[in-house]
């Protein structure tokens, strides 16, 4: 009679995507067209965030600089574009090999260091790299970034498929977010994923029980590159501009707030924080220019009441639910036992 | 050409013993509580609000010397009860509760104080000849300040009761704990002297920098670098990286665009974070 947790989680995660789906159709219809693109940027920066999670939450490493990988994605699409004139397959495989490479570059002496010296050591190189892109404007444009034209993404002889289209623009969003998602989730259940979470918990049993904790950490650094560099990459067509402002470490510092607020070490807890906080800015920001202290105030409280974040809340209020649920079912069967 | 780089390196210099009071708050926080605290650029950017505030209700910048570091102990104390005591033991989340700290500081004086960066007069309007150019007096004696402030803040880590007790749950917390020492307390006042060093710098630098709600964003990079290179919770590394820092900064900017000068010290530090984590001068540190 009791539905299992199992399933509970199952059927919220189709009803999820289901929603997610309908999006192009029933928001419009609802609210306005705006809040689709609000919903595709949200799908995008729940990306960004989940790239910090996927260190953090299940790695133990916080990394406070991957905006550095965001912003190679970005620009790696924006001068593939714009410079290079690539079309767009090219330019999103430019915008994801630069992140990865400079995700691999970065890891090598990164994933050295642990805790304090790890976070720190990588806001340091994503600020060299943001005063490097403010610096050569002649490339980057700098703070005031690179605008470009978007190629289409799909063309067969007149039919042709490009950005400029929205709800195409959704739908290809939401199938590469849904994708790195996918990917994540299998990676996570993985013995790779176990060897993962076997290191944040205790990384001197892992190393005595023969795990390669330094390739394994870096391993994990460059796949949460690959999504970072993803999200910039997909953030570029978005917006069909790059800037070097997306790379300083405000930006790496909201993912990492989205994450934990959300919950950290759940697949979905960053997209439930980024959705909070990106949709009190969009909803605060039109009434009231100070919504950040909105998101300031809330991320105290989170972390103050709900450590675990809100979706580690809400795994602990389900388990008590369904606890519950069972204590008095058990006692039943007692009773009818002759 | 002399003349400019040894201008440059003055600058430097000055500027350094600013961003070495600013840093010290940094490191005592971070050696004492364990918090890396994104907020601290926000509490030397309150500083710099404040002064301009304090000038401007009572016409006397001096009074804010002593006004605006005592009103960032108290609010440095209050953070720590509030904010910081509930989340002690779980360090990833003081980044978080910081970085919403910092949010609010910056939005409140957005607020209250407006987005318009804004000037302050220097209190001491003369100028001495010095290297071929008129060189503010003010700036000097904003050195002499920090250098005061510096000094002082030493002799009450090692000639004070209080600042023996700070020492000592640095050192060991549990011993300091069972030796009577109120730790509890201890960290509150950590965090305000913390908040009041960084707030003093606001003070001194208020006349020389601008004093808008967003200076805070760019000195903090700064402060880790001093804090970094000196060695974490070395604090007469810090000192002395963040004026080593600020001078070699200022000798690259009389050739090279300040930028450059911003990644190469920030490659030095890489370079000490792999090479030497316990920082460039462990021999200073007790």
């Amino acid at each position: 009679m009791t539905m299992s947790l199992m399933m509970i989680r199952r059927a919220m995660l189709i009803a999820f995507i289901a929603a997610l789906i309908a999006v192009p159709w029933v928001v419009p219809a609802l609210i306005n067209k705006f809040w689709v693109s609000v919903i595709a940027e949200i799908m995008i920066w729940s990306l960004f965030a989940a790239s910090v999670n996927l260190l953090f939450g299940y790695v133990g490493l916080l990394s406070f600089g991957q905006a550095l990988y965001f912003g190679f994605g970005m620009y790696g699409v924006a001068i593939g574009i714009s410079t290079f004139g690539l079309s767009f397959w090219p330019a999103f495989g430019l915008g994801i090999v630069a992140s990865v490479a400079i995700a691999l570059v970065a890891g090598i002496f990164a994933v050295r260091l642990t805790w304090h010296y790890f976070a720190i050591i990588t806001v340091v190189f994503s600020l060299i790299f943001y005063f490097f892109a403010v610096s050569v404007k002649s490339v980057t444009g700098g703070d005031d970034g690179i605008n470009f034209t978007l190629p289409p993404t799909f063309s067969f002889g007149g039919y042709t498929a490009s950005f400029s289209n929205e709800t195409f623009q959704y739908f290809f969003i939401f199938a590469a977010v849904a994708f790195c998602f996918f990917l994540m989730h299998r990676v996570i259940q993985s013995p790779l994923g176990k060897a993962f979470v076997a290191i944040r918990d205790n990384d001197t049993r892992a190393e005595l029980i023969g795990l390669n904790v330094y390739q394994l950490r870096l391993i994990a650094f460059v796949m949460s590159g690959f999504l970072a560099g993803v999200s910039g990459a997909l953030f570029a067509f978005f917006g069909r501009y790059a800037s070097a402002s997306y790379m300083f470490y405000h930006v790496s510092g909201e993912a990492v707030v989205w994450a934990i607020v959300g919950g950290a070490g759940t697949l979905l807890g960053p997209v439930v924080g980024t959705t909070l906080f990106i949709v009190i800015r969009e909803v605060v920001s039109t009434h009231w220019e100070h919504h950040s202290l909105i998101v300031g105030v809330m991320a105290i409280l989170v972390v103050i009441l709900a450590p675990t974040g809100l979706v580690g809340l809400w795994n602990e209020w389900l388990a008590r639910w369904s606890a519950r649920e069972k204590v008095p079912a058990t006692r039943t069967s007692l009773q009818s036992e002759p | 050409m002399l003349d400019t780089l040894l201008l440059l390196a003055l600058n430097g210099l000055i500027w350094g013993l600013i961003i070495a009071l600013i840093a010290l708050g940094l490191s005592i926080i971070f050696g004492l509580l364990d918090i890396i605290n994104i907020a601290h650029g926000d509490f030397f950017m309150v500083g710099t609000v404040l002064a301009w505030f304090t000038l401007n209700l009572t016409g006397n910048f001096w009074v804010a010397f002593l006004i605006v570091p005592l009103i960032g102990f108290i609010l440095g104390a209050l953070i720590q009860r509030i904010v910081i005591q509930p989340i002690r033991n779980v360090a990833a989340l003081s980044i978080v509760a910081t970085f919403g700290l910092s949010l609010i500081l910056q939005e409140v004086v957005r607020i209250t104080f407006g987005a318009t960066p804004r000037r302050i007069l220097p209190p001491i309007q003369d100028t001495i000849l010095l290297f071929g150019i008129n060189y503010d007096v003010y700036r000097i004696f904003a050195a002499m300040i920090a250098l005061v402030a510096l000094a002082g803040f030493f002799l009450f880590l090692h000639r004070t009761k209080l600042g023996t007790w700070m020492r000592a749950v640095r050192h060991d917390r549990d011993t300091a704990i069972a030796m009577g020492v109120p730790a509890q307390h201890v960290y509150i006042f950590t965090f305000g002297i913390g908040f009041a060093l960084a707030a003093l710098g606001g003070v001194v630098a208020a006349p020389i920098t601008t004093v808008e709600f967003r200076t805070g964003v760019d000195i903090l990079p700064f402060c880790f670098m001093a804090v970094i290179i000196g060695g974490l919770g070395n604090l007469p590394g810090t000192a002395a990286a963040a004026v080593l820092l600020a001078v070699i900064e200022g000798i690259i900017q009389s050739f090279a665009d300040p930028t450059v000068a911003r990644i190469s010290s920030l490659v030095l530090m890489s370079a000490v974070l792999l090479l030497r984590p316990q920082g460039l001068f462990k021999g200073l540190a007790k």
